[in-house]
């Protein structure tokens, strides 16, 4: 029901009232914060026609779904669909692992961020807790969406050789991939 | 608190350094290295295909060498840069429409976000505005005054080994497919752009093996996959049967038949690999059906022209190859297969090049009497004109019914769409042989349709992600048309999308097939006198 304004006084709101009045706010931010990821990111942040902007359209899509999962206390399970609108993405660009689930949890903090900021609901923040915990669930659940994209990529890639739908060249030996692709190696986070 | 914590994720999510690029971007883009590494660029040519495109008569593929783009030294030739900008010069007097891109580009902008490498990526460099900045700075500097005075104040740069593999970062990161041309108020054409910077590059020995073998295996022996006319014949022999074994008609074909009234080339990969045998099928069933007199080369078995993707002698020699089949065989016209740059090369540049082609004749349906004026001086017609002429005149009879397991969109292929103009006659097709079928948003189809991110040479294993990453706008779109239609079927009438949308398919949209429109031809066509078997996937079931 919004803020219920009574006499000079602002009466204090619920949670669940909060992450409703706060929604548009909450969704706006989390979505530029993952766009900014992107070097070039003002027209992904901009252009709202999912057709002619598929990065930022799904990025903003999979978010607004999943926020009315994680803030109405849906089951993780639910997370999964919104969560891999954006993980499909994300898992086959120039990100590190961390990179790329990194926004997915940067809502705790956004959502922090705003309900402290404001009177009305700062005393909210200490009730976060089962919040915060679908966030956690939320990110788990997009690491394990960024590795099954990877393997289906590779799938890809070797099903392509073995198929023989580019038999162009006679490099096709799936040996040479181990030969070439060195692994990464593996970058810690350090200023977490 | 919150806050000081969001700041440290940032620091960490957002300033890592790209793997595209390797760039943190806080500097000017000019002054931000390419970095290579596994996975962002295809795999340099081998020395024995350079060694054997540069021993070729006309040809000119010079500094065979190992090299390896991850390395620093690129083992240059010393003199490059000499070359480089020599080549620059004779390309600027050679070809006015590159002097004319070059000084022309006001940097309105209308561009730099229509470019699917640009937005599967989010970086800068893969707009197609500053992707052809990459030429047009060092033209500035050397060849404009305001560079030669100003300098960088003039966005004009010093061409220097940098610059270089910078070049060679972004134009293997476009696959020329035009879509930003339709969008510039001036016309400018970044895929030449792209085409004279991969020239360039060969000037000085550095190309990708995906091309360049193709390229001299097509040189070689006439298709992209180096076969020999037996194994070529074998093949076809072979789909041949199959249709036999299907529909219970025999298929009457013929090879290097001297006097045929068509010769028809279709890319090798139709008859070679999955899911183009299918389509290949299709023409055979087709073909028959009209009693079309006809003959197939195992000289011309390729469509394809991968020389378009390297330079221009290439590229006339490998489209000459054709011709000089069509003449040696004494044939009346050609008929082209569902391929992608062939046409571009037949419509664009074949006439320039090694035409007009006055040995033929005017292309005039045997079985119509439609006289295909468009392609008067070509003497080239698309299968997809062909057909649906004959679909205009009754020619054949179809049953859409035989094709109700097919629920279709169809995606248009950048060159027919953009570089041909053939819009119409694959969807009047498709409304002939289909019950219905749909298409996909308007701003992805027609003139604006997205590339299948792979084209160009760059259907490459290696830049699997790369692919990926470019095709997402395509791919997009057709989740859209089976989110809301239940659509199961990616139609489409080139070659190369038939296997590159399969493995994009396979990644984005699992469990949606690809397939050429002579193939859903094929499987609607009635047949006098035949026998066929209950085809519950058309052409593609087993029996
Ligand atoms: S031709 Fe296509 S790939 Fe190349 S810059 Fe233009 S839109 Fe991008
Ligand atoms: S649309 Fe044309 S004029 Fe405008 S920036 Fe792009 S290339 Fe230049």
């Amino acid at each position: 029901m919004g803020i219920h304004l009574t006499e000079g006084k602002v009466q204090v709101m619920e949670l669940d009232e909060a992450f409703r009045w706060y929604r548009e706010k909450i969704i706006d931010k989390w979505v530029g914060y993952a766009l900014e990821t992107y070097e070039s990111s003002s027209f992904f942040k901009n252009e709202k026609d999912k057709f002619a902007n598929p990065v930022g359209g799904n990025t903003r899509e999979a978010f607004s779904r999943l926020y009315t999962k994680l803030t109405l206390g849906a089951d993780p399970g639910e997370f999964v669909a919104p969560l891999e609108q954006v993980m499909r993405i994300r898992a086959i660009q120039a990100f590190r692992p961390s990179q790329a689930v990194g926004p997915i949890h940067a809502i705790k903090h956004i959502t922090r961020e705003i309900l402290e900021k404001n009177k009305e609901t700062r005393h909210l923040v200490v009730q976060l807790y089962d919040f915060e915990f679908a966030v956690d669930l939320a990110v788990l659940a997009a690491f394990d969406l960024y590795m099954q994209c990877r393997e289906q990529l590779y799938q890809v890639r070797i099903k392509e050789i073995k198929t023989g739908s580019f038999i162009l060249t006679d490099s096709r030996c799936p040996s040479n991939l181990l030969k070439t692709d060195a692994l990464e190696p593996i970058t810690v986070l350090q200023d977490i | 608190m919150a806050v000081a914590k969001l700041e440290q994720l940032s620091k960490s999510v957002v300033q890592g350094p790209s793997l595209a690029t390797g760039a943190i971007p806080t500097q000017d883009w000019m002054d931000v290295p390419v970095v290579f590494k596994p996975g962002n660029f295809a795999y340099q040519a081998k020395v024995e295909k350079v060694e054997y495109l540069n021993s070729q008569k006309d040809l000119n593929f010079p500094n065979a060498r190992e090299w390896s783009p991850e390395n620093d030294d690129w083992k240059l030739p010393e003199d490059w840069k000499e070359i480089i900008l020599h080549g620059l010069k004779e390309r600027l007097d050679k070809f006015r429409s590159l002097k004319i891109f070059m000084d022309c580009c006001v940097r309105c902008g209308a561009c730099a976000d229509k470019c699917h490498f640009f937005l599967g990526t989010g970086d800068p460099k893969n707009m197609p505005v500053m992707r052809a900045e990459l030429l047009r700075s060092i033209y500035r500097n050397d060849f404009t005054l305001a560079g030669k005075l100003m300098g960088k104040m003039a966005g004009a740069r010093e061409m220097t080994v940098g610059v270089l593999k910078e070049w060679f970062m972004y134009s293997y990161q476009c696959t020329e497919c035009r879509r930003c041309s339709v969008f510039c108020p001036y016309g400018i054409d970044t895929a030449e752009v792209t085409m004279m910077l991969r020239e360039l590059l060969h000037l000085v020995g550095v190309g990708i093996n995906w091309i360049l073998e193709p390229a001299s295996n097509s040189n070689r022996t006439g298709n992209h996959m180096g076969l020999q006319p037996h194994t070529f014949k074998d093949n076809v022999d072979f789909l041949a049967e199959d249709v036999e074994n299907l529909t219970g008609v025999k298929i009457n074909h013929s090879f290097n038949r001297k006097g045929a009234e068509v010769l028809f080339i279709t890319p090798s990969a139709d008859v070679f690999a999955e899911p183009g045998l299918y389509t290949a099928m299709g023409y055979l069933a087709l073909f028959e059906e009209i009693g079309l007199d006809y003959t197939w080369s195992t000289y011309a078995s390729e469509g394809g022209n991968f020389g378009l993707f390297t330079n221009n002698e290439l590229m006339k020699k490998l489209n000459g190859k054709m011709y000089a089949e069509a003449k040696r065989l004494g044939v009346k016209y050609i008929i082209g297969g569902e391929c992608g740059h062939m046409w571009r090369v037949v419509h664009q540049y074949m006439d320039t090049m090694n035409g007009p082609a006055d040995f033929l004749e005017v292309p005039k349906s045997s079985i119509t009497g439609t006289v295909f004026n468009n392609a008067a001086s070509t003497k080239m017609v698309h299968i997809s004109e062909f057909t649906a002429d004959l679909i205009r005149h009754n020619k054949i009879k179809l049953d859409p019914s035989r094709n109700s397991h097919v629920k279709a969109t169809f995606h248009d292929s950048c060159n027919p769409a953009r570089a041909m103009g053939l819009l119409d006659e694959p969807r009047y097709i498709l409304d002939h042989v289909l019950d219905n079928w749909v298409e996909m948003p308007e701003n992805t189809i027609r003139e604006q349709t997205f590339c299948c991110g792979s084209g160009t040479g760059l259907n490459t294993d290696e830049i699997m992600e790369l692919r990926m990453r470019a095709g997402l706008p395509r791919a997009n779109a057709v989740k859209h048309v089976i989110d809301k239609y239940g659509v199961n079927t990616l139609s489409c009438v080139c070659a190369i999308d038939r296997a590159t949308l399969t493995s994009l398919m396979n990644y984005w949209n699992p469990g949606c097939d690809v397939c050429g429109v002579s193939e859903l031809v094929g499987n609607a066509l009635v047949m006098k006198g035949e026998n066929r078997q209950e085809l519950t996937e058309g052409l593609r079931t087993l029996v």
